[in-house]
């Protein structure tokens, strides 16, 4: 860490301080699967209370009689003791239990017989720390009132009062301590050093919304300056805590959309790669100024790993020891893409068509506001007073046939309630999100800068956006360009016009399931007003994985440009979708949009995809009959 | 000779259009001085004769029997030679795939800086010369230095054209004096990159299929139809996600962009991904079952109807006309 480059993660205290509270001793992450994070919670909150132990013990191997003053003779904390130690073991039978009889698919690739190592060595610890206590009351030597000790009382009973007893005691009590000494002198070197980093790396973990990637500075000193991480130096000191922390658990694995569709990017593996690279080139870069470390690409990751991720942050909505995954695979295509100019060559014409033509499809500007006018929309010209709220199109819903319908349906809605608004046109330019997910931090920040100018000169204080993918960059990226603005989603700024009886929709629209575009539901926390919508036309039906924890369509970290490899995620999303029996498929993406119903098409289902904007349209048009 | 020197390809006998487009910026260069040429191969005697009407009044060609295959480096190797003999200004070539790989030898061979695509020559000393960056994004001007200026000329952005009252050239057959080493990369065999033989990208009709097609086996009466037209088959997305096609066949924004006279769309619903790459078509025909597509948004007429029916039915049409 101390090679890392820097990254601010100060400040946010308040927050940082419940992030712990809540993700570190809460186990808050660990419960989002409620068996396994039992088991966890209670192994671990069973260590906290058992933390002084240890002193006792090291203490009373070197003299028998002595232990910690006052609490070594507290009997409310030998009950303290019993109850977790017995908690820990049922928390390890449960870990056995999970790991040689249900043996999920998430371990795949992570080291059992280390994780069997230190199960062995936890039981062990809390075996023999009852046992010592147990021979201690027998011979009573106990600086408690053994009742307080059901658990060590009743063993006692094995036990006589002679010599062999006072053997006894002494041989727990070594083998405890040397357990302990063992276990510490083997944690550096497994995945177990999470106990050590994990704390830690939830403290620093990132605390603003996760849609937001940290930018690239190209103007500050040489010595800080990144082209992302092409080898281990050119980690931030960030990311390779994360590589300490990962223990292996595959949850991040197990909800990967590229994993899940038989892609080799696995999150858990990816990190593990880092991790290794970073116990291999980390020690000889401090020692050696002049040792040329490997390339993290293809040594540490696979290349095609890399280019699998759709940046939907499932895997980091999902990590208990906060590892920030996306980041990582961003910095790894930043460097492949500005310094190597190495990536899946099919993505090329959209990174053109975004710098020549501003869009990625490299249609003409001039056409952007095409769909706009027939319905009269306002196009904000140069000098013009900026409108209350300024409508952001987007590329694909003022250029795709199937997406414009969304953009026809929010202006038709806006006009509807007599909400005073007005669009850029030919002025709206990409917001630059395909080319930063695909690593182009320079086409990105070029787009960014350009943009601001615009929307700064135009005095824009209000936007909506019906794209999530403009909706994050607007509204959490271009603070860092200077463009500060309140950006809602199109479906927060019409469930506030249903709600204020400005919009009056009837539910009649059949079942509907939604689903959560990532950089709605994930990365803004944007998941109730939707579902109001939903509920305001029809009768919502959920899907197994929603809200936080949604399936990407396919489309995201610039996919909608790649050519994919293994199976269709958004037909593997389609399936889930139709198997609600729902009649439709509600969407508040125009990606989501274009690819759900491709993969509802190339299954062959019947479920209709159509944006939650057009769903209200249609109620508006066409009231039930009285 | 203080001329220039410009490389000319042939085919049967006729000179590349490509090249007749260098010829025309050799000459502004060579400003009045002598032209030279010099064409390699077989067929270059016949190909010579065109290029008095162009300005050029040697033209010397390389004879050799191993030249028979094209071999970047063997053909450096002539224009080399001449550069020795001729001792030019500058030395133009096509910004042809050839062209361009063959001055890049000589550069390499004499130490020497190479613009390449350039689109016109100003004056100045050294001139400044305009070129195409950036796959057409960017016109740059430059200036170059260098005591023999290697240029190739950007592709239709010259015009080629006759000069008045020009004689045929001197032909002057030559040997060069090849080496093994010249020979160890050439053209050992030409594929067909479609299987109607025409390309994608430069076919003036283009039959495309997308998920209505239905399958692999379902792009056979596709293929029937442009054999008819003598146009190239493609598909969409879909189509090569599903492994029915090559990606070699994809149109679209992750495939080839293409600008055909027709583009008959068959079974594609039309997502921007897929117009993204056919846009540039004069005139587009869709054929789809769904009179919603948004491909009709785009296309210029449209046939609404099963394909399998409708396809068979435009080739065996245009088969009665052609028999007639």
């Amino acid at each position: 860490m101390r090679l890392g480059k820097p990254v601010d993660r100060s400040g946010d205290v308040p927050q940082r301080a419940r992030n712990e509270a809540t993700i570190v001793l809460g186990q808050r992450k660990l419960f989002q699967r409620f068996g396994p994070g039992l088991m966890h919670a209670a192994i671990f909150w069973g260590f906290v209370v058992l933390f002084p132990t240890i002193l006792m013990a090291m203490i009373a191997a070197v003299d028998r009689e002595a232990t910690l003053p006052w609490l070594g003779s507290q009997g409310w904390f030998a009950l303290l003791v019993d109850v977790f130690a017995v908690l820990v073991l049922l928390g390890v039978v449960a870990a056995v239990g999970i790991r040689k009889v249900q043996r999920p698919a998430r371990f795949e690739g992570s080291h059992l017989g280390e994780a069997d190592l230190i199960l062995a060595m936890i039981a062990g610890i809390v075996t023999t720390l009852l046992l010592w206590h147990a021979s201690r009351i027998a011979l009573g030597l106990h600086e408690w009132e053994a009742g307080w000790s059901p658990v060590s009382n009743a063993l006692s009973g094995l036990f006589g009062d002679g010599t062999l007893t006072e053997v006894l005691e002494r041989v727990f009590i070594w083998a405890h301590v040397l357990i302990i000494l063992s276990f510490l002198a083997y944690l550096p070197h497994s995945k177990h050093l999470h106990i050590a980093t994990a704390a830690f790396n939830v403290y620093f973990g990132r605390t603003g919304p996760g849609g937001r990637l940290e930018p690239l500075r190209f103007d500050g000193p040489e010595e800080e300056m990144r082209f992302g991480a092409g080898t281990v130096p050119d980690l931030t000191w960030k990311q390779t805590m994360d590589a300490f922390s990962c223990t292996e658990c595959g949850r991040c694995q197990d909800v990967c959309p590229a994993w899940n569709t038989g892609k080799d990017l696995s999150p858990k593996l990816l990190i593990m790669g880092i991790r290794d690279q970073v116990f291999a080139d980390g020690p000889k870069l401090l020692r050696d100024v002049d040792f040329d470390p490997s390339p993290l690409v293809p040594d540490a990751v696979p290349e095609t790993s890399v280019w699998d991720c759709v940046t939907c942050g499932a895997c980091v909505q999902e990590c208990p020891v906060s590892i920030e995954h996306v980041d990582h695979i961003v910095d790894l295509r930043r460097h492949l893409v500005m310094v190597e100019s190495r990536f899946p060559s099919e993505a090329e014409p959209m990174l053109r068509d975004v710098e020549r033509a501003s869009n990625p499809w490299g249609r003409a500007q001039t056409e952007r506001a095409d769909w706009a006018e027939k319905l009269g929309v306002r196009v904000l010209e140069p000098g013009e007073p900026a409108p209350e709220v300024l409508y952001w199109v987007g590329c694909a819903a003022s250029f795709d046939e199937r997406a414009k319908t969304a953009a026809e349906s929010t202006a038709k809605l806006l006009q509807a309630a007599g909400v005073d608004f007005a669009i850029l046109g030919p002025r709206e330019g990409c917001t630059g999100d395909p080319a930063r997910r695909m690593g182009n931090e320079y086409l990105f920040q070029a787009h960014a800068e350009q943009n601001v100018a615009t929307l700064n000169e135009a005095g824009v204080t209000k936007i909506v956006a019906s794209c999530p993918h403009c909706f994050n960059t607007l509204g959490n990226e271009y603070g860092d360009f200077g463009g500060s603005y309140e950006v809602v989603h199109h479906t927060e700024l019409l469930a506030d016009l249903v709600r204020e009886g400005r919009l009056q929709p009837t539910a009649d629209g059949g079942s509907i399931t939604y689903h959560d575009s990532c950089y709605l539901a994930r990365h803004n926390d944007v998941r109730s007003d939707p579902r109001e919508l939903v509920a305001a036309v029809g009768e919502p039906v959920e899907m197994a994985r929603s809200g936080k924890r949604t399936f990407c369509c396919g489309a995201g970290g610039a996919h909608m440009w790649m050519e994919e490899r293994g199976g269709a995620i958004n037909e593997e999303r389609a399936r889930e979708a139709s198997e609600t029996g729902a009649d439709t498929l509600a969407v508040a993406c125009p990606f989501c949009t274009v690819m759900l119903d491709d993969g509802v098409r190339a299954r062959g289902d019947e479920i209709r995809v159509v944006d939650v904007s057009t769903l209200l349209v249609e109620s508006l048009e066409d009231p039930p009959p009285a | 000779m203080a001329g220039v020197l410009v490389l000319v390809e042939h085919a049967s006998g006729a000179v590349d259009d490509l090249s007749l487009q260098a010829v025309a910026l050799a000459r502004q260069v060579a400003a009045g001085a002598p032209l030279a040429a010099l064409l390699v191969s077989e067929g270059g005697r016949d190909a010579a004769a065109q290029l008095g009407s162009h300005g050029v009044t040697t033209a010397h060609v390389a004879e050799d029997e191993r030249l028979a295959a094209f071999a970047p480096a063997a053909w450096a190797r002539c224009v080399d030679e001449l550069i020795d003999r001729l001792d030019p200004s500058a030395v133009v070539a096509a910004g042809s795939n050839r062209g361009n790989e063959v001055l890049a030898h000589v550069g390499a061979r004499r130490d020497l800086p190479f613009a390449a695509n350039v689109t016109s020559i100003g004056a100045g000393e050294p001139p400044t010369l305009t070129r195409v960056r950036w796959g057409g994004s960017l016109l740059e001007e430059a200036r170059l230095h260098a005591p023999l200026a290697l240029l190739t000329a950007a592709p239709h952005m010259v015009a080629a054209g006759p000069v008045n009252g020009a004689a045929p050239p001197d032909v002057e057959a030559f040997a060069p004096a090849l080496e093994p080493a010249d020979l160890v990369v050439q053209v050992s065999e030409h594929v067909d990159a479609t299987a109607t033989g025409v390309s994608l990208a430069e076919a003036k009709v283009v039959v495309s299929g997308g998920r209505g097609v239905g399958s692999a086996e379902g792009f056979g009466i596709l293929e029937e139809l442009a054999a008819q037209l003598h146009a190239a088959v493609g598909c969409s997305r879909v189509v090569t996600s599903a492994g029915w096609r090559p990606h070699t066949d994809q149109v679209g924004q992750t495939g080839t962009k293409v600008s055909p006279d027709l583009y008959i769309a068959c079974g594609i619903s039309g997502a921007t991904q897929h117009i993204a790459g056919c846009k540039g078509a004069k005139k587009m025909l869709a054929i789809n079952a769904d009179a919603e597509a948004p491909i009709l948004n785009s296309a210029d007429y449209a046939v609404i109807g099963d394909l399998t029916e409708i396809v068979p039915a435009i080739t065996a049409e245009l088969r009665r006309a052609r028999e007639r």
